[in-house]
Parts: structure tokens; sequence; C-alpha cells
């Protein structure tokens, strides 16, 4: 306690800083600092929870709760289209259950908590922003070109046809990150897991070997999961009339 | 007739945009659909080829209801183009191929440059790198790839300089000429309603208030001030 006393140190000098040079990011910094603190501790309690609960299906319900936050929170960002929150839900638990299916059948990762969960996180947490990155440049962009895809409608395309470049541009959009990640991996910064790996005591070489790991299943999952999201997308852009289709406003907690 | 448009209304958010709205299309040739600025002419165009549902009221296309008739098929036979060009990513040629392809059909991309009054060199051209009056050129090009029997026309001209405004216009005279098309254009322009000809309806405030011969319609769209 004492420690994260002394390091919330380094934050109350950031507002001091902030306060004395006018930058208007003090109530956003004290803020942040105790969310942080409440959301990490909490999490931590209910993690050291899971881990003591015998059986996988608790990991699992954890997991799909994961999964279930991620998507409301992808549909309260982008709103403005109905089935945000489904669309989403469905491309994560895909994306999810084929990577981690996949790693868990070859004995690659194992289904105690320690591996579980946190890997179940980060393909969640990832999925949720790349997928988010999608749905707004989609929709902007179908906002921006409604009458490109209306054009093309009208030349007898079916809706995924018409929409098809501007799928092509969100997904690109959402996944070139992913693989510039790949591409500086190391270079720029030490990734998350690596780091967390020589901290608690592993060797350099192991920790690498885990970071490709998780590196090859987060872009895999994100992949996966995106792929899946443009295959549904054109069912939720346009109605049975093949008309496209947005709800006039966001309306935020209409599911 | 080709569309009978029955008792039709059309909101757009909280406001009725088209009231009531009832006429009928002559087989081919021109038919006009004339009024001033918001008075819903493209909001009107957009029931034609169905890109949007009426609230209330019927269309009739060729004596069936167009909610009967698949959306697709309905859109092939009755083109449209909009008031800004509408390129999609790829060359002239792709986009004038672009319908036909949806069928597994090829086109005759020289011909339809012709008669659209371009040079066969733009086929291999970005449709992006067009002028706007190019551009427009080659949707109606891209349009009449269909060979469709309905061609929508939402104030083709507007954004385009005299010279290309009046080669749509000599566009639009020859087709109802060789072909049996019917063409339905949108204008705001007393002048442009005359030079076209044909007959139509003069819509305000998005009722019909009048329908006559183009000459009438402009004179009436002077008055009321569009
Ligand atoms: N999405 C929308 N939401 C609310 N109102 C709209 C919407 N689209 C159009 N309108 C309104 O509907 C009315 C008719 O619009 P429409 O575009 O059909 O007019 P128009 O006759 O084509 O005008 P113009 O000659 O300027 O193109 C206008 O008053 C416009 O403000
Ligand atoms: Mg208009």
């Amino acid at each position: 306690m004492l420690d994260i006393a002394l390091s919330s140190v380094l934050i109350a000098v950031a507002i001091i800083l902030s306060t004395v040079l006018q930058m208007g990011l003090r109530k956003s910094l004290l803020i942040g600092m105790v969310r942080s603190f409440v959301q990490l501790i909490a999490v931590g309690y209910i993690i050291h929870f899971i881990f003591q609960l015998e059986g996988i299906v608790y990991q699992i319900l954890l997991l799909v709760a994961m999964s279930v936050v991620a998507s409301f929170t992808a549909h309260r960002q982008v709103g403005g289209i109905r089935g945000v929150f489904i669309i989403t839900w469905v491309s994560i638990i895909a994306g999810s259950i084929l990577t981690l299916g996949f790693l868990i059948a070859f004995g690659v990762i194992d289904t105690t908590p320690r591996y579980f969960i946190p890997f179940g996180g980060m393909i969640i947490g990832n999925t949720m922003n790349s997928i988010i990155i999608a749905l707004e440049r989609l929709i902007s962009q179908t906002r921006d070109r409604r009458h490109i895809v209306e054009s093309a409608l009208s030349l007898g395309a079916s809706p995924r046809r018409a929409i098809h470049h501007l799928l092509k541009s969100a997904v690109r959009a959402s996944l070139i990150p992913r693989i510039n990640m790949l591409k500086i991996a190391g270079i720029i910064q030490l990734p998350g897991a690596f780091m967390g790996m020589l901290i608690a005591g592993a060797s350099p070489i192991e920790a690498a070997k885990l970071q490709i790991i998780v590196m090859y299943m987060i872009v895999g999952c994100v992949s996966i999961s995106i792929m899946v999201l443009s295959f549904l997308m054109p069912r939720f852009l346009f109605n049975k009339n093949e008309q496209l289709v947005f709800t006039e406003e966001k309306n935020i907690l209409k599911l | 007739m080709v569309f009978a448009f029955k008792d039709v209304s059309k909101n757009r958010g909280e406001k009725t945009v088209l009231r009531g709205v009832s006429f009928e299309t002559p087989e081919s040739g021109v038919f006009m659909i004339v009024g001033p600025s918001g008075s819903g002419k493209s909001t009107l165009l957009r029931l034609f080829n169905r890109l949007d549902e009426p609230d209330r009221g019927t269309i009739l296309y060729r004596g069936r209801d167009i909610r009967s008739i698949n959306p697709r098929r309905l859109r092939r036979e009755v083109g449209i183009v909009f008031q800004t060009p509408a390129p999609l990513p790829g060359t002239v040629e792709e986009n004038i191929g672009f319908g036909p392809k949806q069928l597994g059909n090829d086109v005759d991309v020289a011909g339809l440059l012709r008669q659209v009054g371009l040079s066969v060199d733009f086929a291999g051209v970005m449709a992006d790198e067009l002028s706007v009056g190019e551009a427009q050129r080659m949707m109606i090009a891209r349009a009449l790839a269909l060979r469709p029997s309905v061609l929508l026309l939402d104030e083709p001209t507007s954004a385009l300089d005299p010279a290309s405004v009046r080669a749509i216009e000599t566009l639009v005279h020859n087709l109802v000429r060789k072909d049996e098309i019917l063409i339905v254009f949108v204008s705001h322009l007393t002048e442009q309603v005359r030079r076209i000809g044909g007959e139509g309806i003069l819509i305000d405030s998005g009722r019909v208030i009048y329908r006559d011969g183009a000459d009438k319609l402009a004179d009436m769209l002077e008055r009321i001030g569009g």
C-alpha cells in the first residue's frame, strides 16, 4: 500500500504541473488516478477469487462477461446503427473460441486460470479496440459516401457488393495497426507480456517466446473477428428491401 | 403508363416531405418533375427505384405494385443518375461495366462512351480523375449500360458548366428520339424545363400543384418563384 501511495506522488506532480501551466487536465488526471486504482484493485480481487474456484466453467463465465462488457462498450462508442452490440459480440466470441480453442487443443497454453484469464482478457480487449476502429470507419464512410453506395445499388448490385469497397477499407484500417505492431515488436518498446515475464523472473528468452505467442494470438483473433464482422455488417446496414438504413441519430440504449 | 403514384406520402425525420402525391407517367419520352429547391423532388425520385420506401400510398410499375418486385430487378430496369457524380473506385470502363457485370454480361463500352459524347480514350482513365462534366456523362453511360426502360435524372446538370449542360440536354433529346425509353427529368430551372420539353408535374412543399406541358410548368414555376 505504501508503494502505491508513493507512486501516486508522480500523478500528483502531473496534477500540479497541469494546474500551474493551466492545461485544464487536473480533473481528468484525478479521475483517471482514482478510477485506475479502484478498477485494478477490484479486478485483482475478482481474479484472485476466480483463481480459487475449481473448474473451467467459472473462467469461461468470466470471459463471456468480459466479451459482453466489450460489446457494450463498442455499442456505446459507435451507436448510430442497430445491431452493433450483437455484431460485436458474435465477432469477438467467434475469434476467441477459434484462437483460444486452437492453442488449448494443441497444448500451447493450458486451461489453468493463470494462463486462460490473461490470454482471454488480452484478446478480448484488443479485438474490441479493432472492432471499434472498423465500425467507426465503416459507418462514417457509409454516411459520407451514401450516394456512391446507393448508386451501386441502383445498378442492381447486392448490398454486399455495393458496400464492398467500404468494408475493405474499414477492415484494412483496423488491421494495419496490428500488422505494424508485429513489424516493430521489440524495437520501439518492450510489450507488456514480455516485461511482465521479466519482472516475474523469467529468462529473457522465455519472455520473448511467450510474447510471440501472445502477439500471434492477438493478431489471429483480431483478424478472425474482423472478418466475421465484415461478413455480418451488410445485414445491419441495409433492410430487407435492400435500402441503406441508418437510425436517424445515436440511440445509445436501444440494443 | 409506366409508373403510377397513388396518394404517396413520405416523412423525413419529423417532417412530412411528400403529401398525397398522385400522378402517372407516359410510356416513353420525357416526364418532368419541376419544383423549387426543397420541394421534395429528390425524395420523390428515390421512390421510383425503391431506394426509399413511401410511408403511405402505392406505386405501380407497369401495373404491378413495386413492393412485389425484387428491388434488384426493378433497379436494373429503372436507372438513376444523381445530382453529383458518384463514381465507383476503378476506371471508366469498370464503372460502365459494373451493372452488366453483376449479371455476368459484357458491355459495349466504346459504343456507350460515344453515345454520351465522350472519347473512347477515356475507357482506361480512373473515374475519379474525370472533370465533373465528364464524370456526369460517364454516370449516364453507366446507367444506360443496363439498357433500362426508365432513366431517372435528378438535376443532372446542376454541377456543370454551360457547355456540359447543353451536351447533357442534347443527349436526353437523342435518347428519347431513338429509344423506347422514359426519362424522368428533375429540374428547378425554368429555362431548362423549357429546353427539355415534354410533360410533367410541378411540386411545391411536397404536393403536386400542377400537371401540364413543360412550357406551362416553367411559367408556373416562375410564378411561384422557383
Ligand atoms: N434526412 C432528412 N431529414 C430531414 N429532412 C430532410 C432529409 N432529407 C431531406 N429533408 C428535407 O426534405 C425536403 C425535401 O428535400 P428534397 O431533397 O427532396 O428536395 P429537392 O426538391 O430535391 O430540393 P433541391 O432542388 O434543393 O435538390 C427538404 O425540406 C429537406 O430539408
Ligand atoms: Mg434534390
